[in-house]
Formats: structure tokens, sequence, C-alpha cells
């Protein structure tokens, strides 16, 4: 009788994949939804890495150039200084994320730390129930 | 018959009809009935008088006004009733009687406490939004959900309590508990009563119960607990602590600490519990402006945030129904499977992000105006950096995790129709009242149902200035992402508990009460022990003295008794001859 938790063999004694049968399934990109390839296909081509920067680098420099041009009269005189948004932006993005490093180490535990069990609901009913 | 409906608080034909609905058995007749009160409610909201006591009692003495509608709670009860219909439809999917009724009873509880007209009014729905949310909670079936279930109870009836508490200090001090803005906190009243409402609204300290239980909470109510206690706690904050200066700085404080949170939190629908409390943050500080466009600011940012973090949990929810997960470190790519919840998810990171031509952009900007006008300059540079942190939790790390990102691998389904739907019209109206005003439709159309019209319409989001510097912080934050991304230095989303303040009473509280209760179980016998022993010893030294059978009974004591009567007798015969003579 064979062991049920292992795999199926076929006949030349070789292991079967066996099939997922839980969802959601792990697949490729063959059946990636319609809307998908016309809305976001680009995302995973190779070069959208780059280009997203190129552009955003690109969109940063003409904002900060378009500021040279612009008479701004803000309430703060600090905040008139050419750029300043710009700088307060891209500073205090990098500081919040970079705080993660020492925060995660010191805050982070265990999944079940409080003893309570796993949190994700139960009786989602994903994969049907339309 | 159209004057009785108009005279009739909307939230209560919610609550009604949200408690018939949990005993309506047959599912597509209980979800018409979910979409149709909310419909009615709006209707007979926008036929009803402003500036009128509508429906009124006197209950033992004390007048309730239950159903006033002015220019301030208009704003909130329209958002309450959009999202009441956005959670009807998105709950279609499901077949819950107990989910579909407290849901609805919910919001008509959320609806009634805002247009309500005296503060015992707002105590009773204030309570009942307690009540009939907790089942949102509970129905998630889980452990977790459970105990998190009994702390978010706890710590709104608590709420509620020091309302009640406040009340009865201010009808004992004025005799009046008419809705009116106090003057100081020094009243023990007023004070009570601004930290019931800064539980509500979820305070530094007082805010844990929202991160605990709203991610724990199901699919669909997740989504609907996100809409209504915080912004019924800022209309309540505005109604009565307006231009207090404390809130500024309780709400610039509010904008950051969730910030640094959300960054190393990895279950995405506690990230935008985080983002809720720091978007919830802006209102608090435009509230402690008070000024009229501070006051435009906060409820233009209630509305469209009730919308946007709507959409936004819609989407989590969505995923989380179709992955199973709503982990970050185990989602990714699901744009493939997914595309239109992508899309949608997008506006409302969009629109949270305060991007020209998205809702928050129209309505964070008159609170930023406004806190910098007043010279809040510390302040204003708090709420700058929230603002570059609500694009990284919100703006960013939700659809790039879920959606982008590494490829998880997961193949889904797309959502069911019914959430579909109702993202696509809570993503319309992110859209919708965020572009420029013009013909009919665009900030405008928001603007003018601010409490303060002609300071709103006087306001012009869309100048170079605004529009360029709003652009220069996002996309220079955008640019930080990429590089950090791309030199390794973006945290990895990992599993784990992030701890919280609440570590104090779920850990070091509950760890001594679980220490009190040890020792107890072990001194508390030796302690009845040693009582015991002593009870008895008492007992029958006191049987040997009093007993029939005990000392004072036997016939020597007597007989020693009336020798020493007879000697003091004597003494005192003999003392009262020496005195005399």
């Amino acid at each position: 009788m064979s062991d049920p938790t292992m795999p199926d063999r076929d006949a030349s004694g070789r292991f079967l994949k066996p099939e997922n049968t839980s969802s959601p399934r792990i697949a490729g990109d063959d059946d990636m939804h319609p809307a998908a390839r016309v809305m976001f296909g680009w995302v995973s081509a190779k070069w959208a890495p780059n280009l997203i920067l190129l552009v955003v680098a690109l969109a940063s420099l003409i904002l900060i150039v378009i500021d040279l041009r612009v008479e701004r009269h803000e309430e703060m005189e600090m905040a008139n200084a050419t750029g300043f948004y710009a700088f307060w932006g891209f500073v205090s993005f990098t500081v919040a994320v970079l705080s993660g490093w020492p925060l995660g180490r010191m805050l982070r535990r265990d999944e079940d730390y409080y003893g309570e069990g796993d949190s994700t609901p139960e009786n989602l009913g994903r994969g049907g129930e339309e | 018959m159209s004057a009785f409906l108009t005279s009739i608080n909307p939230g209560f034909v919610l609550v009604l009809v949200g408690l018939i609905g949990v005993a309506v058995p047959v599912q597509r007749v209980r979800q018409a009935m979910m979409i149709a009160a909310p419909v009615i409610g709006i209707l007979m909201l926008s036929l009803a008088d402003q500036g009128v006591d509508l429906m009124t009692a006197n209950v033992l003495g004390l007048d309730l006004i239950f159903y006033r509608v002015d220019s301030l709670n208009f704003i909130f009860g329209l958002a309450f009733l959009i999202a009441a219909l956005l959670n009807a439809i998105y709950a279609l999917h499901t077949d819950d009687r107990l989910q579909d009724g407290m849901a609805l009873a919910y919001a008509g509880a959320a609806v009634s406490a805002a247009f309500a007209g005296d503060l015992m009014t707002l105590f009773i729905f204030w309570e009942l939004t307690a009540v009939s949310s907790v089942f949102l909670i509970l129905r998630a079936g889980t452990r977790a959900a459970y105990f998190a279930s009994m702390r978010y109870l706890a710590i709104q009836i608590l709420s509620g309590v020091l309302l009640l508490d406040g009340i009865a200090y201010v009808y004992k001090e004025t005799g009046d508990i008419s809705l009116q803005a106090f003057q100081s906190l020094d009243d023990p009243g007023a004070f009570f009563i601004f930290l019931a409402v800064g539980i509500k609204a979820a305070f530094p300290f007082l805010h844990n119960w929202l991160q605990d239980a709203y991610p724990k909470a199901t699919v669909v109510g997740a989504v609907v607990l996100s809409a209504f206690t915080t912004k019924l706690a800022v209309l309540a904050c505005a109604r009565l602590f307006p231009g207090f200066e404390i809130l500024i700085w309780i709400g610039a404080v509010m904008t950051v600490f969730p910030v640094f949170f959300a960054v190393i939190e990895n279950d995405l629908r506690k990230v935008l519990s985080y983002s809720l409390n720091n978007q919830v943050g802006f209102m608090i500080c435009a509230v402690g402006i008070g000024t009229p466009l501070a006051l435009n600011g906060a409820a233009a940012h209630a509305f469209a945030h009730i919308i946007y973090k709507a959409l936004l949990f819609m989407s989590m929810g969505a995923v989380l129904y179709r992955t199973g997960t709503a982990k970050a470190h185990e989602l990714g790519g699901l744009y493939k499977s997914m595309p239109f919840t992508a899309l949608f998810c997008l506006i409302g990171a969009a629109s949270i992000s305060a991007f020209p031509l998205f809702s928050g952009f129209v309505a964070k900007s008159m609170t930023m105006s406004a806190v910098v006008h007043e010279g809040f300059i510390v302040a204003w540079l708090m709420l700058l950096f929230a603002s570059a942190g609500v694009l990284e939790h919100s703006g960013i790390k939700i659809p790039y995790f879920a959606f982008f990102g590494h490829d998880s691998g997961k193949r889904v389904k797309e959502a069911p129709f019914n959430m579909l739907l109702a993202m696509g019209l809570a993503a319309a109206i992110c859209i919708l009242i965020g572009l420029p005003a013009f013909a009919g439709v665009g900030y405008g159309w928001l603007y003018d149902l601010l409490p303060y019209p002609d300071a709103a319409n006087a306001y012009r989001p869309f100048t170079v200035e605004h529009v360029l510097t709003q652009l220069q912080l996002l996309v220079l934050a955008i640019l930080a992402f990429i590089l950090l991304k791309r030199f390794g230095l973006y945290p990895q989303e990992k599993p784990g508990t992030i701890l919280d303040t609440d570590w104090a009473y779920r850990r070091l509280g509950y760890g001594f009460a679980t220490w009190a209760g040890t020792v107890w179980s072990k001194a508390g016998p030796a302690m009845s022990d040693v009582a015991s022993r002593i009870g008895m010893r008492a007992f029958s030294q006191i049987e040997m003295a009093f007993s029939p059978h005990g000392l004072t009974s036997r016939g020597m004591l007597t007989g020693g008794m009336a020798i020493w009567t007879a000697a003091l007798l004597g003494l005192a015969l003999l003392l009262s001859f020496v005195t005399v003579g």
C-alpha cells in the first residue's frame, strides 16, 4: 500500500508532480488576466524598472527646474527655497524607510507572540461563492 | 407624508432595517433591504431642513434632540450614508445575516449620532456604534478575533462611560446638555468628554484598539469599520472642541507615529489601520486650528477619507478573500490575476497620497494651508513629513507589495463582481471630487457641502504653487523609494508581531493579572487556613469561657465574684468614712 504522504511515481519510477488542488494556484504568466496584459503588461518587461527610474528622475528634475522659474509666495519663508518640498519629500521618505531597520529589530516578535493564534479570518470562501 | 419622512433621523431607519435584517433569512431580500435603506436615507437627508430641531422628545426631564441637521454634520452624515451603501454592495457575495444586519445598524448608529442635537442622544448612539460593530470582528471566527473583539468592546464601552460621566458633570454644572463647544478642559465634564472622544478618535496611546481589532475583522467587517467610529469622533471633536490648541499637537503626533509602525508592519490590513490613524491625525490637527478654512479642511478630508480608505480596505479585502492572506511577505504579482482590483487600489492609493486630480489633494491642502497660515510651523513640518509617510505606506507599500513587487506566483480569480462594483463606485467618487470644478462635478461639489461654503469656494487648490509643491513632495518621495529598493535599503517584509503600546496591557498587564491570579491561588488557601485556625481557636476560647460548661458558669467563679463584690463595697464604705471624717 502506497504511503499517502509520498508523491506518486510514474511507470519509470520517477516522482510525479503533485497536482495542486488548493486555491490559489502557482503559475507563470501564461494565464494572465486579459485585462492585466492591456493595463499592466509592460510592468513585467525587463526594461520597465529602468524606464520607471528614468521617468521619475526626469520628472523630479523638471519639477525642480520649474520651481526655479515660478515665484512662490509661501507663508513660511523657508518653504520659498527652490526644491524645498522636493528635499523634504525625499528626506522624509528616506528617514521613514530607513527607520524600519532598527525598529524592525527592536519591535518585531514571533507571529504568535500574544498566544492568540492566527488572525486571518476563517471561512473566506475564496475561489468561488459568487 | 414627506414632512414626516424628512423629520426622521435617517440613521434610525438604518438601525431599524439592520435589526430586522438580522432576522431575514432570504439572502437577496435582506441584501435588497441593506441597499435600499441608505438610498432612502440619502433621499431623506437631502430633503431635511437645516438648522432646525426636527425630532425632539422629553425623557426623564431631559430635552433630547434626535435629529438636527446643520452645515457641519451634513457632510459627515452624507459620507456615512454613502459608505453604508458601498458596504452593502461590497457584501453582496456573502450570506451572513448577522454581519449584514449589524453592519447597517452600526452605520445607522453613526448617522444617528452625527445628527444628534444633544449630549445624551450622542451618548446613546455612541454606545450603539460600539455594541453593533463588535459583531463585525467576532464574525471572523478566530480565537484572535474573539480576544480582539473583547478588548475592542471594553475600550469602546469605557469611552461611553467616560462620555456619560462627563455629561453628568456638565448637566450638574449648567443644567444644559445641548451640543455646544466647550471653552476649556478645566471643567471635569469637558475633560471626561475629551477623553471619551480621544478614545474613539484613537489619540496616541489610546489608539491600540484600532490596529488590534480592524485587521482581525471579517473581509467585509474591516471595510465597514474603517468608515464610522473615528470619523464620528472627529465630528464630535469639531463640535465640542474646535480651536483647542492641544488638538493641533495631538493631531500632529497622530500623523507621524503611525508612519514608523506602518513601515515595518507585514499585515497589509494593519498597515491600513495605522494609515487610518495617520489620516485622522490631519483632521484632528485641523479641528485644533479651528478656523473656517481648517474646519472645512477637516470635513472635506473626512468625506474624502471615508471613501478612499474604504476603497483601500475593499481592495485588501478582495485580496484576502481570493488568496487567503493579506500578509505582504506572501503576496506580490497579483496584478496578473486581479487587474481591476489593482487599478482600483492604485486610485485609492493616489487619493490618499493626495496626488493632484484625486480627492485627497483638494481636501488635505486646505488643512495644510490653515496650519501654516496660523503660524504652527513645527506642526506643519510634521504634517509634511507625514504626507511623505502616507505615500510610503498607503501610496506605495499597499499596492506594490500586494499587486506588483516580487511575484508570489499566486494566480487567483479576479474579485467577485459586487466587490469590483463597490470599488469602482468608490474610485469614481475619488476621481470626481478631485477634479478641477467644472459642469457640476469636481471639487466644487464637495466644497459646496462644507461647513463654511463661502470660505471653501474662496480657496483655490489648483494653483501652480500648490500643484508644483505637492508634486515635488510626492515625485521625489517616489524617487527615494525606487533608489532605496534598487540599493537594497528597503527593509524586507517579514512575518511577525510588531509591538505597540498595547504591549503594556496585553503582555505586562495580562502578565501581572496572571501572576496575581497564580499568587492568589496559592496564598488564598494558605490565608484561609490561617484565618480558619484563628477562628477555630477564638471560638474554642470563647466556648471555654462562656458556654454552659465554660469557666463563667462554674460555681467557684460565681462565689469568687460575690467575694470580690463584697470586698469592693467594703472598700467603698471605708473610703467614705475616711473622707467624711
